[in-house]
């Protein structure tokens, strides 16, 4: 078997001796992490589950409206704090507290290698780098895993991806997702599993960059193997009782692939969707941008604000375009902040946000209107997602972003 | 569960669920949220769906967010959902709102805009009714079957005693 189909038969509530293709997996989960979109979910804020199958096993998070942007939503946030004291949740982050759930799972150790998480959003996919599997279920099944503690997954079959060398200079992992997406296409229904020497090149920020962005191929699962850098990674984290999992000697992929690393270059998504739709951005043209983002799961992390801050030290942005700054979480937001990265884009006219999905989904914290040309590191580019449907998205690295916002169109680094 | 007759509307690949669900729903109040549905790529359409119309997809429908898009449809009067193929989190978040989402290869082409389909579910074809054309599809897992036809995942909590008092 492979990573995926024995993590899901470690996780097995039925008798089974193997998982394989075509199976539907029964299964019960270690955690289950609700954010604050279910506020917005009438079905649940007027029917929550009675009780949670295990109060230390449900966390709640708010991530994408933090702070409340109006009176509707402040109320019905309020509904669902009343969650934490009727259900004994330990693992509550409020506003100011905590951060992006995919984001933030990663720095408290949630995501133990070879476990199983639940998570209403679409980007729980975030979790393979940690060697665990994520998926984004939506509220009502949350509801119906609170409930019971169990969940079923229709078992795809699984693409090796093999990684080699390392990430050439002014590249980052966002190119080298957009690369593996441009030789895959979509893969609904199925899983990936990344391997190969590259691996150890890279960082956790890197790894969660690439896992996350899986979401937008459409995949189920997206998993990392273990090794020193994640052991060490769960070391610091104070997380030592896990069960990492490998591959069998005779794990069947329905196909492999190879990915040279060193070989991708800047990378842009053009506007409405990622499948079908990436190029270098050295054969873009010129784009001018209005609005430059760097933030989300995918990419808002310290690795991010770092490059970000690099690019715009003792310069000034582009006097046409707005840059808005989100850090991940509280813990990205204070090390930025330590390392001088937040004063250095602040200098440069960037605006710094306190850390929320904010922009990524429209929600608030940078909503963009009709004819508005974006460049930005978040996750995904539908038609109307940030805002207003007659503005056209671009996704790129945050390196990319903040070359963009300084120019005043979409520039790589290697275009220079 | 009984056959699902209704009037096609036929849709590309990819269809995804921020035109299915645009972000500004979330806030509005529940009976004007289906209106919005593809109001980005087919503004317009959702005021002329009638109840129990049957929607055409193209590969991979429903692909994106978590978000009650699945939901927004069944409200908006759609009866059931049939597409090249599902995604995998749409067919979810469809099951636990109690709606059918089918897959059948080859139904993008075999259907035509505004012509009454047949699901019949015990032989697992569907048939259009006025080309008469039809495809086979492989049925929903008993499991999910039973969930749908409960009206969704949260009746069926709910008449295991598993849901609380309202926040």
């Amino acid at each position: 078997m492979n990573i995926v189909e024995k993590i899901l038969l470690n996780h097995s509530t039925e008798p089974v001796k193997t998982i394989s293709p075509g199976d539907i997996a029964t299964v019960g989960v270690d955690r289950a992490i609700i954010v604050d979109m279910a506020a917005l979910h009438p079905e649940f804020v007027d029917n929550p589950p009675l009780r949670p199958f295990d109060p230390d096993k449900v966390s709640l998070v708010f991530d994408h409206y933090v702070p409340a942007p109006s009176i509707e939503i402040a109320n019905r946030v309020n509904r669902l704090r009343k969650l934490v004291s009727r259900w004994g949740i330990r693992d509550f982050f409020d506003t100011g507290r905590g951060g992006i759930s995919h984001v933030l799972g990663g720095e408290l150790g949630w995501f133990k290698p070879g476990s199983l998480i639940a998570n209403t959003d679409s980007h729980t996919i975030a979790t393979g780098a940690f060697n665990t599997l994520g998926r984004g279920l939506g509220t009502p099944e949350l509801m119906n895993i609170i409930a019971t503690g169990k969940t079923w997954f229709m078992v795809g079959e699984t693409l090796k991806a093999e990684l080699s060398g390392s990430i050439r200079n002014g590249s980052s992992a966002k190119d080298v997702f957009f690369h593996i997406a441009s030789v895959t296409g979509d893969i609904p229904g199925k899983n990936i599993e990344f391997a190969g020497t590259g691996i150890k090149t890279l960082g956790m920020d890197e790894r969660s960059a690439i896992s996350t962005m899986c979401a937008e191929l459409s995949a189920e699962f997206a998993v990392f193997p273990v090794d020193d850098i994640l052991r060490n990674y769960m070391d610091s984290a104070g997380v030592g009782d896990y069960r990492a999992i490998a591959p069998d000697r005779d794990a069947e992929y329905f196909d492999e692939i190879h990915i040279d690393m060193e070989s991708v270059e800047p990378m842009v998504a053009m506007p409405d969707r990622i499948i079908n739709n990436v190029k270098p951005v050295s054969e873009l043209g010129r784009v001018n941008v209005d609005v430059a983002v760097v933030g989300s799961c995918a990419n808002g992390r310290l690795s991010d604000i770092r490059d970000v801050a690099e690019v715009l030290r003792g310069k000034k942005i582009n006097r046409n375009v707005r840059l808005t700054v989100t850090p991940a979480s509280r813990k990205v937001y204070m090390e930025a902040e330590r390392l001088g990265y937040l004063s250095t884009i602040i200098e440069a006219n960037g605006l710094v946000t306190n850390p929320t999905c904010g922009a990524c989904l429209g929600g608030h914290m940078g909503v963009v209107g009709d004819g508005d040309t974006v460049i930005s590191s978040t996750t995904r580019n539908f038609k109307g997602r940030m805002g207003s449907s007659r503005a056209s998205i671009y996704i790129a690295s945050a390196r990319t972003v903040a070359i963009s916002a300084l120019y005043g169109y979409i520039k790589g680094d290697l275009n220079e | 569960m009984n056959n699902i007759t209704g009037k096609a509307w036929v849709f590309g690949d990819d269809i995804n669920t921020d035109l299915i669900y645009p972000q500004i729903c979330y806030t509005l109040p529940e009976a004007e949220k289906p209106f919005h549905a593809m109001e980005a790529n087919r503004p317009g359409w959702a005021t002329l769906v009638e109840a129990g119309d049957i929607i055409i997809g193209g590969k991979n429908f429903g692909t994106g967010s978590s978000r009650p898009a699945a939901d927004n449809l069944k409200k908006l009067g759609i009866s059931c959902i049939i597409a090249e193929s599902v995604n995998g989190l749409f067919l979810r978040n469809a099951v636990n709102t109690g709606i059918m989402a089918i897959e059948a290869s080859g139904v993008h082409d075999a259907v035509d805009e505004g012509d009454t389909i047949t699901v019949d579910l015990e032989n697992c074809k569907i048939t259009d009714m006025v080309n008469k054309r039809s495809v086979a599809f492989m049925g929903l897992p008993p499991f999910l079957m039973e969930i749908i036809e409960n009206g969704g995942i949260i009746n069926v909590l709910r008449a295991k005693g598993l849901l609380g008092k309202p926040l």
